[in-house]
């Protein structure tokens, strides 16, 4: 009998046990995340060796919402002038936004920007742009380790004056997938956007 | 002239038919019992002394093969109380060998009865007439026709007139690799839906995820139960037992029960039972996968304990043209259990891990339109790499750690106090391919907790019945350090519920009622992808019943008949779900909302009090026939399911987003019918030769939304041939099974809109959209299986052969199948070494 009575405690602590650390409440609240997965901003920064720097921003004002991404501006570029294009890569959402760009540099060598615009538009790179084909030129002046293209910084010639013209960008996310040849269809689309071109 | 009055532990069902069934090169027992010869040799010396001596050879009635592994185990003092046998077990006890022989000695004159166990199986007792030993004094040779080792076990109370049916793992060629909805599949109306070669969960009767409840021990599995990608995680060389309820089992398991409930059941730690140990070793071709598993126990007299431990680890799977990159798996088990026995308490703890690692085909994770639209296209998957066991993003990490103590109170000769208590703690890590790869994408720890009183009361051999309280809660945090939105908020749940059971029989009529109430709570805090938190409480009452009917129509025949509600609420992905997720993008049903202008807009989390969502309801009817004849059985099944507010996801619209033009779905509410039959006819032509043929049909309408419902079970037909033999060489048993299946293209599969067709404008889709797919139903496709078993001393060795044609096909219920084919042919190696022992 004894026994009983020992084994009988035994189980009222475990169950009361089982009891208390069931019934502890509990508020905590998700941390916050540095969310890196949306972007909601892209700006192309035109910046030529001379003159005033050309910007366009598509925005997707809530990120994965249902809300549509509005292509806020046209590019407007001089016919002659050469250009650097750079990007601002941005999640909005949060307060203070988060610089999505910088996420993508350090993983250089799973990213690529690929490009594409009405032939002729520009003198140099000629061509329509590598997105139908990869070996088409574009003028690359960034590289990941293994010496493939990234895209976040690219020279540009406007061609002559245009005003029915378009210029799309694609970031691709190639993780494994990038090498030398790989094209703007290999991997996932991070973000596809089309501007209208003006070339004046 | 024979003497010897065998008494069978009566059973609500009475005499049923054995199901020695025959699908999937498997024995599954359905309802009841198996018959089987006995020859009982008695060699009494004298009547007062302990010294006398029986022995016998116990064979299946059915295949004259003779039955070993089962307990002879000498007893007194034998009583028969309403449905249950009580008596008093002595030492004595012996083990039938591989000749089905077995002997016991030293028998004194009270232990008048004997009790026949086998792994699995029910207890079933012959008692020795006491004349029997009093002119038995001289050897005898008799003859006990139709004694019964009835497998019934005590079916739960609450479930008595469904229609249930188990598998024993023990009994069948396994592979011991397979999840426990591919095993759970091989009874009929069940099959499972999956995501890749590895995450697969049961369907009942086109019911799945949480709408059919998955019991661990008796206990409801706490885990990541929302989203396609999610399988209970079962270790299943753990597992003794599977059993299926399909019918709606709210009230005895309560809310999500909806379709049905599996019930997975560890060896229960009997007592007085031989040593056992078991070691397990298997190889098969498709991914080069090993596993090993090592199982032992025993039962003393007082105390009962078990143990455990098993390996899994399997490579790249291929289909029959190319290997499907990153489809491995890594899987480790423990589990220990104790039994102790004092007086009139029985007091259970058992134990058990589970930890798995496993990928997910990597040409499936795209979340841009075209890139999606590619790979759906595409004809073989867009990255096809070369056969490694390595497990890389997209992946699944979980740790699964299981705890019950059970203490039931014997009070009385035919009434039982049982207080339960279950603690279960779920990691789960999942890895999406994905800037900052490294990191996972979803990070939560599930803690549930049971608390069950149980009073099993016997009124009369006629009334008895079980009232409940239960006691459930579950917490649910996510793990910072995702650099994503938790798409599952932080929760948690009370839930306190009573039922009762009652069951009436009046000769061959056995009724069944059912009474569940349900009050439930909710705590949830979220953050929105701008981080801002989110917070609602809410709280709901609901009551379900059930009420069943069986009849034994005649010795041959039986029929019964449950009508069950069941309910739940919908889980945190319908409710929370934000953006994409795989390859689609969709909005819980709390995550969107129309504005004035009729708008959708998904800027803010409405409050569940401030919604118009409403608790699924279900109402099940199954009826059950059964047939049973010296060489035919039939058995059939049909059913109805009518569920209110059941919640599905439908397309909305296309929007752009800043990776292209994207579909759009959201958590809907409609009212949807299912119904349908499972049919199963099978024939012995010969001692040695039987075969079966199953026929499964879901027909499912979505009531008001005049659309059709994805993913429902196509039809199917399986053929088995089971040839076996005895005694051959140094073989005592062998038997070869060959299946021949055909599964249909789904005909009731929603209309088919190509992401392709939707990026270019072609198609565009509204809110008046009906529900469609992204790619046509896959062709039917026939499929032929082949497994032998053979028994050979200690050593059971079985070789099967899965997709012997290495037919190219995709299965409908896969959700890869937009991506890859299914797994080519696969040979499946297993030797298995079982030592028992008595001391």
């Amino acid at each position: 009998m004894k026994n009983i009575f020992k084994l009988n405690y035994l189980l009222f602590a475990v169950l009361t046990l089982f009891v208390f650390t069931a019934c502890e409440e509990d508020e905590a609240v998700p941390e916050e995340e540095e969310e890196m997965e949306v972007i909601t901003d892209v700006t192309l920064i035109f910046t030529p060796d001379a003159g005033d720097v050309v910007t366009a921003t598509a925005q997707d004002p809530d990120g994965e919402g249902v809300l549509d991404l509005v292509v806020q501006d046209e590019i407007k570029l001089q016919s002659g002038t050469s250009y650097t294009l750079t990007f601002d890569i941005m999640n909005n959402l949060e307060s203070p936004g988060e610089d999505i760009g910088d996420e993508i540099a350090e993983e250089d060598d799973e990213h690529q920007v690929f490009f594409a615009w009405t032939e002729g538009a520009f003198s140099n790179p000629s061509g329509n742009g590598n997105i139908d084909n990869a070996s088409d030129p574009v003028n690359y002046n960034d590289s990941d380790g293994n010496g493939n293209p990234l895209g976040l910084n690219t020279s540009w010639t406007a061609g002559n004056p245009t005003t029915a013209a378009s210029f799309t960008v694609r970031l691709q996310h190639q993780p494994d997938v990038k090498t030398a040849t790989s094209g703007a269809n290999d991997g996932d689309t991070d973000f596809e956007l089309q501007f209208r071109l003006t070339i004046e | 002239m024979c003497l010897v009055k065998s008494e069978i532990r009566p059973s609500s069902q009475g005499k049923c038919m054995c199901e020695k069934n025959t699908s999937h090169n498997s024995l599954i027992k359905s309802c009841c019992v198996i018959y089987f010869l006995l020859f009982l040799s008695l060699d009494l010396q004298s009547q007062d002394t302990c010294d006398k001596t029986i022995s016998g050879k116990i064979i299946d009635n059915e295949t004259n093969n003779p039955l070993p592994d089962v307990i002879v185990r000498a007893v007194s003092n034998s009583q028969v109380f309403g449905n249950r046998v009580l008596y008093r077990s002595s030492d004595k006890f012996s083990i039938s060998d591989e000749n089905g022989k077995f002997l016991l000695d030293s028998l004194c004159p009270e232990e008048d009865s004997l009790v026949f166990s086998r792994i699995g199986y029910r207890d079933s007792l012959i008692s020795l007439d006491v004349d029997f030993w009093t002119v038995s004094l001289t050897e005898t040779s008799v003859e006990l026709e139709n004694v019964l080792i009835s497998d019934e076990r005590e079916k739960n109370l609450g479930t008595q007139t469904l229609s249930q049916q188990s598998i024993i793992l023990e009994d069948q060629a396994v592979d011991r690799t397979s999840s426990l909805a591919n095993l759970a599949s091989q009874i009929d109306g069940v099959t499972f839906i999956s995501t890749g070669s590895n995450v697969e969960r049961p369907v009942i009767h086109g019911l799945y995820g949480n709408r059919v409840l998955v019991l661990n021990n008796y206990i409801k599995h706490g885990f990541q139960n929302w989203g396609d990608d999610h399988a209970p995680e079962i270790n299943i060389a753990s597992v003794e037992r599977i059993s299926v309820l399909k019918g709606s089992s709210g009230v005895r398991f309560g809310p999500e029960a909806l379709g049905g409930a599996i019930i997975v059941e560890p060896d229960q730690m009997k007592l007085r039972q031989p040593y056992y140990l078991n070691i397990n070793s298997g190889y098969q071709t498709n991914g080069k996968g090993t596993n090993y598993s090592i199982k032992t126990g025993k039962g003393f007299k007082n105390f009962g304990y078990n143990l455990g431990l098993s390996y899994i680890k399997i490579g790249d799977r291929h289909a029959p043209s190319y290997t499907l990159t990153n489809s491995g798996k890594d899987e480790k088990g423990l589990n220990l259990g104790f039994h102790y026995h004092l007086k009139n308490f029985d007091i259970k703890t058992y134990y058990s891990y589970v930890g798995i690692d496993q990928a997910l085909l990597k040409a499936s994770m795209f979340h841009s339109g075209n890139a999606i639209s590619r790979a759906i296209s595409s004809e073989i998957p867009l990255i096809v790499e070369p056969f490694s066991y390595d497990i890389n993003p997209p992946s699944q990490w979980v740790k699964h750690h299981f705890a019950k103590v059970s203490v039931d109170w014997w009070y009385n000769e035919n009434d039982k106090i049982s207080l339960i208590a279950g603690r279960q703690l779920n990691k789960r890590k999942e890895f999406d391919i994905r800037r900052s790869i490294e990191k996972p994408i979803i990070d939560l720890d599930l803690t549930s907790t049971d608390l069950m009183l149980e009073w099993d009361h016997s009124f009369s051999d006629n009334f008895d019945g079980l009232i409940g309280l239960h006691f459930f809660n579950q917490d649910n945090d996510n793990n910072p350090g995702t650099q994503t939105t938790p798409f599952i908020p932080n929760y948690n749940t009370n839930r306190y519920s009573f039922f009762l059971i009652e069951n009436l029989k009046f000769g061959k009529n056995l009724f069944e009622l059912g009474l569940r109430i349900d009050n439930e709570d909710y705590n949830v805090r979220g953050r929105e992808v701008s981080q801002n938190i989110f917070r609602d409480e809410h709280s709901l009452t609901n009551t379900t019943f059930s009420i069943g009917y069986e009849n034994q129509v005649s010795e041959n025949f039986s029929f019964r008949t449950n009508l069950g509600s069941a309910w739940r609420t919908p889980n945190m992905a319908e409710l929370y779900s934000f953006g994409s997720h795989g390859f689609k993008a969709s909005f819980g049903f709390l995550r969107y909302y129309y504005n004035e202008d009729e708008k959708l807009r998904t800027d803010k989390v409405t409050i569940m009090s401030e919604s118009i969502l409403s608790p699924e309801k279900s109402f099940k009817i199954i009826n059950e026939f059964d047939y049973n004849s010296e060489k035919n059985k039939v058995k059939l099944t049909l059913f109805s399911n009518y569920i209110l507010n059941y919640v599905f996801e439908r397309p909305i619209g296309l929007y752009g987003t800043i990776r292209g033009p994207m579909p759009y779905f959201i958590f809907d509410q409609t009212d949807v019918l299912f119904a349908g039959s499972d049919l199963t006819l099978k024939r012995k032509f010969s001692k040695n030769f039987n075969s079966s043929l199953t026929f499964n049909y879901l027909w499912s309408n979505n009531l008001d939304k005049n659309g059709k419902l994805l993913n429902q079970p196509p039809v199917r037909i399986e053929k088995n041939l089971i040839i076996n033999a005895n005694k051959f060489w140094k073989v005592n048993f062998s038997e070869i099974t060959i299946t021949p299946s055909y599964t249909f293209s789904q005909s009731q599969a929603p209309m088919t809109i190509s992401p392709e067709s939707l990026i270019n404008g072609e198609n565009n889709i509204t809110p008046d959209t009906n529900i469609f797919d992204f790619k046509d139903a896959p062709d039917g496709y026939f499929l032929l299986d082949f497994s032998w078993k053979l028994d050979i001393k200690d050593f059971t060795a079985s070789i099967m052969v899965k997709n012997i044609l290495n037919k190219k096909h995709r299965n409908y219920l896969n959700s890869m199948r937009y991506f890859a084919d299914e797994m080519g042919r696969n040979f499946i190696f297993n030797l298995s070494y079982t030592f028992r022992k008595i001391d």
